[in-house]
């Protein structure tokens, strides 16, 4: 009889350490709720093939980060404090990493690489190692693109304040605008504090869920702002690019950047390193490591801890809703302000630049430009914009960089 | 606007606390306009340093072309007078050499080297000399098979 009780005693000490009696705690119901709601992102990168590289692993940390007891990842140990140092400055964005070394979870340790903005430009690297800047080099005033379709960050800013969010939130959300995964993530996780009403997860899963969605909100904007004369227009032939030249071109865009705008130094610096080392021909074991092995296990710690810091308080919110909406209209504009300085382009050159490849001025390699070649395509089937429009898109990771440097500058 | 000014110089010399509301529409005006401005400085100044360097490569890589085309005429012209030379001697008639081929305006030298290199490679060790005609650009409409051929090449990218 005795071994009977104390079997139950056991079973019913087990039911109530297991993460099933974490569900029916106080506020258990939201993590079933995000379960559920990683299921939908998880259909969303299998099933439906949105952005699967990050949309699984956000995924998947947002199921691991829900479940009752895994203590996989603590947000209170990422929150500031305020200490004293032995110098007598007061520091009140401390973070006590001996702490989540000694005592954090899995996930904790490698959102450090986030947190500490290591993912991000290393993310970059791989981008670098895989970018041909040599249609931007071709034709140097596909800048102009890149730089205006990166307004969209900057009118959403103005949309977020509206609504009275902190200054954080505004340039987390805004970024998104720039249509770059790891950008958004390197602002947001530099910016954002617990006081903040969204977290680095939601700015990552709005950005990574517009930027699969480009060939959905991208065309009828490009349709509707171009006339059908502007989207037949056929470019000429890119001149073609002498080794030196895409030689030079990371080093020059790194001194100048990096000079002007020294908190856009990691993202660009990295960038540019890895286009150097592609560029340089005599370095193939590292650019193969930086395009392949480095991005994709980088990858896997990104989007499994950004996924991780997706609590339900955070996401079962209106605040969350206010990121998708405004998520969206940063997008939009940014397609917007692309394709209205094409226009421009247009007129000044006589109708030797097609607009459409200015909506390719958002970053979201190469999907964008791609969209650019669609909608030209579907006016003059033997129209091909890609390689132009290609000139736009890389200059756009350019200048999301810069516009993230600048809201890290203004906003600290 | 005087105000507006001053907030845009103080904004590049101070900064704004991430956890601070209530911006003020000045502050947000001078955030929108530091922002596009610094972005295209950025931006313009990179245009201007690499429309420079690419006139310079450009004009390197075009005297560079004269030169070589000078050097091969030149070349031509000696093996053409060796040629005339050794017909003198023997009394065996040369083959004539090859009409040049009539290359389309526009279209580059090392283009029509290629395909007469492509050409050579292809009928190598068949005991036939290949003559290029001519070159002319294609015409810029294509066919259905041919688009989608390009399509499907370039739907990776």
């Amino acid at each position: 009889m005795a071994i009977i009780q104390s079997f139950l005693d056991t079973l019913a000490q087990l039911a109530q350490e297991s993460g099933f009696a974490g569900f029916f705690a106080d506020g258990g119901w939201k993590n079933i709720i995000m379960i559920l709601i990683s299921f939908v992102f998880m259909y969303l990168a299998v099933g439906r093939g949105f952005e699967p590289l990050l949309l699984l692993p956000i995924s998947f940390g947002m199921l691991l980060t829900n479940l009752p007891g895994a203590d996989l990842y603590h947000p209170e140990y990422w929150e500031y404090l305020k200490v004293t140092d032995r110098y007598g400055e007061v520091n009140d964005h401390y973070i006590d990493y001996n702490r989540i070394l000694e005592h954090g979870g899995l996930l904790d340790i490698l959102y450090m690489g986030v947190k500490l903005q290591l993912y991000p430009p290393l993310i970059f690297l791989g981008i670098g190692a895989m970018t041909d800047f040599g249609p931007l080099i071709a034709s140097p005033r596909s800048f102009l693109l890149g730089a205006a379709a990166q307004g969209g960050i900057f009118f959403t800013f103005v949309g977020a304040a509206i609504l009275n969010m902190s200054a954080a939130d505004c340039a987390s959300i805004a970024i998104i605008g720039g249509a770059d995964g790891p950008t958004s993530i390197f602002v947001s996780s530099k910016l954002l504090t617990k006081n903040s009403a969204c977290s680095v997860g939601t700015i990552a899963l709005a950005a990574y869920t517009y930027m699969a969605l480009v060939p959905i909100i991208q065309p009828p904007i490009m349709r509707a702002l171009t006339t059908k004369k502007e989207r037949s227009v056929v470019m000429g032939q890119l001149r073609p690019v002498s080794r030196l030249e895409k030689l030079i071109f990371p080093v020059l865009v790194t001194l100048i950047i990096a000079l002007m705008i020294p908190s856009a130094a990691p993202l660009v610096g990295m960038l540019m390193f890895g286009n150097l080392l592609k560029e340089s021909g005599c370095c193939d074991r590292l650019v193969k490591t930086a395009q392949n092995e480095l991005m994709n296990i980088i990858t896997i710690f990104l989007g499994v801890t950004v996924g991780a810091t997706t609590q339900a308080d955070k996401v079962i919110s209106l605040d969350f809703g206010k990121v998708m909406l405004l998520g969206v209209i940063a997008f939009s504009l940014g397609t917007a302000c692309g394709i209205l300085l094409g226009k421009l382009m247009y007129i000044l050159t006589k109708g030797k630049i097609n607009p459409l490849i200015g909506s390719a001025g958002v970053s979201a390699v190469p999907m964008a430009a791609r969209i650019s070649q669609k909608v030209g395509q579907e006016e003059v089937p033997t129209n091909y914009l890609l390689m132009h429009a290609m000139g736009p898109n890389v200059a756009g990771v350019i200048g999301s960089a810069v516009a993230a440097g600048v809201l890290l500058a203004i906003v600290k | 606007m005087s105000d507006l000014q001053f907030k845009f110089a103080q904004l590049l010399s101070s900064n704004i606390p991430p956890d601070q509301t209530d911006l003020g529409g000045e502050t947000i005006a001078s955030v929108v306009i530091t922002g596009i401005s610094v972005v295209f400085m950025g931006l313009i100044i990179l245009i201007l340093l690499v429309t420079l360097y690419g006139k310079i490569f450009e004009g390197i890589n075009k005297s560079a072309e004269a030169k070589a085309k000078a050097k091969a005429e030149a070349e031509a012209a000696a093996k053409a007078k060796a040629a005339e030379a050794a017909a003198k001697e023997a009394p065996a008639p040369a083959p004539a050499p090859a009409p040049a081929p009539a290359v389309e305006d526009g279209i580059e030298e090392e283009v029509v080297a290629a395909i007469m290199g492509a050409l050579s490679v292809m009928y190598e060790g068949s005991g036939k000399k290949p003559v290029l005609k001519g070159v002319k650009a294609a015409k810029p409409r294509r066919s259905a098979w041919s688009a989608a051929g390009i399509m499907d090449n370039t739907r990776p990218f």
